[in-house]
């Protein structure tokens, strides 16, 4: 195995640390925060590994794993770099997090490495160049999903919730397997960038297989039905990982292999624009009538799902490199406005016990900073300037604008009425934070609560990124400049 | 830095100093919050007319900052003379409003945040006229919707400000992103945000065009109140506390104005304009008779003050829809002076409801005898409103209807004059039912604060200044005039 070390660097770190951590809670210390503290020193050293990756990938793309001529195990491509960098900030914050709130769950030694074997599978999904191993890490990554997701082991919704979640989530990994078959039977090889000159049948009929499988993990209608499910139910902490990264990486990857597999960029981005049409406008419909905040922020992912497929197939079908660009950028925006909020959440949860939007009244009361915090995130999430969300709109509709095309505008006006429309759950989720107690618990004694530090460090840095992406949006942009050039000269 | 980029900033700086103050004072600062608050408005103020020396020099105070490279997103701030009278009226009113709230709010823990809020607000209307890009624009103009909302959410009275402050945000939500759309397909065709592209002249497909001021139009329409677009201003005026509902009515509603004059006016020429001048005018008349019939029917005095905002920003749309060098300076001072009488109005109002503690008109009467200061000055206010000389509003109507009969539309102008017959009706009948009459049963009259009481008749004095040396002001709005239509019409 030859060539980039830098490249393997990251995927090493979380991949060893998820045994490291196994072994130090086996044997060592099975303290909450000692695990925590250790798993964040993974994520740390897996986060300078990505930094030096990123200095090598200025100019050139790093690859590690010699395949034939040309072919590569791992490609560190400039999108991918973006979608690691934003999962593994997230992971480190949500690690950080979880130093306080698995007091809830417990069992610790299986938390932390199921976490970093998530990130993990992530990592090496979104860096693998053959799509054999691409398998193998969608594989690792949705394993370790499933688990987490049914972490809470005594309560049945939550083992239910995981075993829709395997299910669905296998057809999807299968149907991923059946297009490999079928890419290696007609070309004999399963390296994207190998694959040059048209596709024939066989691996038309492979991308559509990817489209579909992947299609399952990021949550495309009316391939959705498991995500709320899951994301409602998976502790707060797994929650903000699955809507903030999980489903966003699965759907880069998407991209990258139909396109690596010669799948139209045209007829691509427009599947793209159409799906996101039925993604937001039901994401945001089954949002409204919601009552538990968890499966509220779900169907809300469904509908940011949307956004960020409208934005990538605006890209992919008129050309516009900057609509991939402002794709990625809501990505960020998702995983810090989303994040954020789960984590808001959990916090309720864990102090107060809250699981439906009626028990949310009174935080202002109660716990006034994470009041304002998620105000900030579900705020972000409606797009209100000067928020990161709203510089994420800006751009899908600048983008949309630049299309100058019917379909253009149809996802254009389709885009806008759903922002209307996600106000009328926004709000009034804002409205109840704010709203005095309800009179049966208003005579409790509980007065403020003082939050521990490890979920408020978390918390403040989630709100200042929403607010200082907002602002000033310049350098985030930058660093996901080369993505759009570098997905649209993909296609052939 | 030079001296006039330092006062440009201290525009906005020091009513957002005040407000990261008042954050991190929080029940600490509950009893100079008041003090901050008005403070920072002052300041604004000053530094808005510091300024004033440097346009009539002929200068424009630029503050132009890189912000967002990628996209070609410039942070810039100008003042001009089509800013500037926009940007007295709000800095006025502001300091008003606040030196009327040290009466009229209750002190308790959360006071530091009321204020902080009144200044972002306020922070919201001055960024908005200050703003000299797209994108900057855009965030001030929803940073007014977010913070007045906020305020009608959680300082509102009645048990359904919630669902009334969601109506309010999310009908002129709906306004804003029609303005965001047309700001945006300007954006493309320009290739950056700065309005000096757009001041340099922009060339767009004629349909393009006539979509930007379509979109343009309505999108402004909705926070002017224009009929049938006005259906979220009774209920949020209702609503608001009274400082609040002073800046909505006398401030905010003029964004609309300045929407109008900044983009579809100075951006697109005369006969682009032409298809749009008969439908403003008849939008505006519409709005005119609606507003005031409304007004005459209502019963709660606060909604009675509302519905005749609906009715005056009819008289402004039509003044703009004639497209004539007339119609379009009165609509300007009409925007100015509307601001002083219909500022003045609500805090008579406000005093009137301190006083008695009831809205509804029918529960009150013969209050001459008892508030007579408060009832001249009503009474200076409903005549100004009628349109009366010599005080102000005279003036503006006068140069509207003057506007309106240089246009071909001869039927279109007899009708918004009689219509204001209505005007004249609602007023002095709001006037008679207060403070004449008899005076119905346990009614009782509680002293009013000295800070409530001084704002309503500096705004009355203002009221008549302006209506007998209304120069200077005219002065600011033949210069505003003379930047956008360029002497072209």
């Amino acid at each position: 195995m030859t060539g980039d070390l830098s490249v393997v660097l990251p995927l090493a770190c979380l991949a060893g640390g998820a045994f490291a951590v196994y072994l130090v809670a086996r044997f060592v210390t099975s303290r909450n925060d000692l695990l925590a503290l250790f798993t964040a020193g993974v994520f740390t050293a897996a986060l300078t590994a990505l930094a030096f990756l990123q200095s090598a990938a200025a100019n050139r793309l790093p690859t590690w794993g010699h395949f034939g001529p040309g072919g590569a195990l791992l490609r560190a491509d400039p999108g991918a770099l973006v979608v690691v960098g934003v999962a593994l900030g997230l992971g480190l914050l949500v690690t950080v997090y979880s130093g306080r709130y698995l007091a809830l769950d417990r069992r610790y030694e299986t938390y932390y490495p199921l976490l970093l074997m998530l990130m993990s599978g992530l990592v090496g999904m979104l860096l693998a160049e053959d799509l054999f191993n691409l398998y193998i890490f969608s594989e690792l990554m949705s394993v370790a999903a499933y688990v987490l997701v049914a972490f809470r082991r005594r309560v049945t919704a939550a083992i239910e919730a995981g075993f829709k979640y395997l299910v669905m989530g296998s057809v999807g990994t299968v149907t991923i397997l059946i297009g490999v078959s079928f890419v290696y039977r007609e070309t004999g090889q399963l390296v994207l960038s190998q694959m040059t000159g048209t596709p024939g049948p066989w691996t038309r009929a492979g991308a559509a297989c990817f489209l579909v499988g992947l299609g399952i993990k990021s949550a495309i209608v009316p391939l959705h039905t498991w995500l709320p499910d899951a994301h409602g139910r998976a502790p707060g902490s797994i929650s903000a990982m699955l809507s903030g990264v999980i489903v966003q990486s699965a759907f880069y990857t998407l991209l990258k292999v139909c396109l690596g597999l010669g799948f139209p960029a045209r007829s691509l981005g427009t599947l793209l624009i159409v799906l996101s049409l039925f993604n937001m406008t039901l994401g945001n419909g089954l949002a409204l009538v919601q009552t538990h905040t968890k499966r509220l922020l779900a169907y809300s992912t469904i509908a940011q799902m949307g956004y960020i497929m409208l934005s990538m197939g605006v890209g992919l079908r008129y050309h516009i490199p900057e609509a991939i660009q402002a794709g990625l950028f809501l990505m960020l925006t998702q995983a810090t406005t989303k994040g954020l909020a789960f984590l808001c959440q959990g916090v309720c949860h864990f102090y107060c016990g809250a699981a439906t939007i009626n028990q949310l009244r009174g935080t202002a009361a109660h716990v006034p900073s994470i009041a304002v915090a998620f105000t900030v995130a579900l705020a972000g999430l409606a797009g209100v300037p000067p928020l990161a969300g709203f510089v994420g709109k800006w751009f899908i509709l600048t983008s949309a604008v630049r299309s100058s095309d019917a379909l253009g505008y149809v996802g254009l006006a389709a885009f806008l009425l759903n922002s209307l429309l996600a106000l009328g759950y926004y709000l009034p989720l804002i409205g109840t934070l704010f709203a005095p107690s309800p009179p049966h618990t208003a005579g409790t004694g509980v007065g403020r609560i003082q939050i521990s530090p490890w979920m408020a460090l978390p918390i403040t840095t989630l709100g200042a990124l929403v607010l200082a992406i907002g602002l000033y949006p310049g350098p985030w942009l930058g660093w996901m400049a080369n993505a759009g050039a570098y997905l649209l000269a993909l296609r052939r | 830095m030079n001296a006039e980029t330092m006062w440009l900033v201290t525009i906005l700086g020091a009513p957002l100093a005040a407000v990261l103050l008042l954050f991190l004072l929080r029940e600490g600062g509950v009893r100079v919050a008041g003090w901050i608050a008005g403070l920072a408005a002052a300041l604004s103020l000053a530094a808005t007319f510091a300024l004033l020396p440097v346009l009539q020099r002929g200068d424009v105070p630029v503050l132009d900052v890189q912000w967002i490279p990628d996209a070609n997103i410039r942070l810039s701030l100008h003042v001009d003379w089509l800013t500037f009278p926009f940007l007295v009226t709000e800095a006025t009113v502001a300091l008003l409003a606040i030196v009327y709230t040290w009466g009229y709010h209750h002190t308790d823990g959360r006071t530091p945040i009321f204020y902080a809020l009144l200044m972002l607000f306020a922070i919201g209307m001055s960024g908005t006229t200050l703003a000299d890009a797209m994108f900057l624009f855009y965030i001030f103009w929803e940073l007014m919707l977010v913070a007045s909302c906020a305020l009608i959410a959680i300082w509102g009275e009645g048990e359904h400000r919630g669902a009334v402050a969601l109506k309010y945000f999310i009908f002129t939500h709906l306004g804003s992103l029609m303005v965001l759309v047309g700001l945006l397909l300007l954006y493309d065709a320009t290739g950056n945000d700065s309005f000096s592209a757009l001041r340099a002249g922009v060339t767009l497909a004629p349909g393009l065009a006539t979509t930007v001021t379509v979109l343009f139009i309505i999108g402004f329409c909705v926070k002017m109140a224009i009929f049938p677009l006005h259906l979220w201003l009774p209920d949020a005026h209702a609503v608001a506390p009274m400082p609040v509902t002073i800046m909505l009515a006398a401030a905010m509603l003029s964004m609309g104005t300045y929407g109008i004059l900044r983009f579809p006016l100075s951006i697109f020429s005369l006969a682009q304009m032409t298809p749009f001048a008969v439908p403003m005018m008849v939008a505006g008349i519409i709005s005119e008779i609606y507003g005031a019939l409304m007004a005459l029917a209502e019963q709660d005095i606060k909604r009675i003050i509302a519905y005749s905002s609906v009715s005056q920003m009819g008289y402004i749309l039509f003044g703009l829809g004639t497209l004539t060098y007339d119609g379009i300076a009165g609509s300007m001072l009409h925007v100015i002076f509307h601001a002083i009488v219909k500022a003045l109005l609500f805090m008579c109002v406000g005093l009137v409801v301190r006083a008695t503690g009831r809205r509804r008109i029918t529960e009150l009467g013969d209050l001459g005898s008892a508030m007579p200061l408060v009832a001249i000055c009503t009474g200076v206010g409903a005549l100004a409103i009628a349109g009366m000389p010599p005080l102000c509003i005279f003036d503006s109507e006068w140069m509207i209807f003057a506007g309106g009969f240089h246009t071909a539309h001869i039927g279109l102008s007899l009708l918004t004059l009689f219509g204001s017959l209505l005007t004249v009706a609602y007023a002095l009948w709001l006037v008679g039912r207060i403070f004449f009459g008899i005076r119905p049963e346990g009614l009782t009259i509680d002293p009013l604060p000295w800070a409530m009481v001084a704002p309503t008749l500096l705004l009355t004095a203002l009221a008549l200044i302006e209506g007998i040396f209304p120069a200077p002001v005219f002065h600011w709005v033949d210069q505003a005039l003379n930047l956008i239509l360029g002497g072209n019409w």
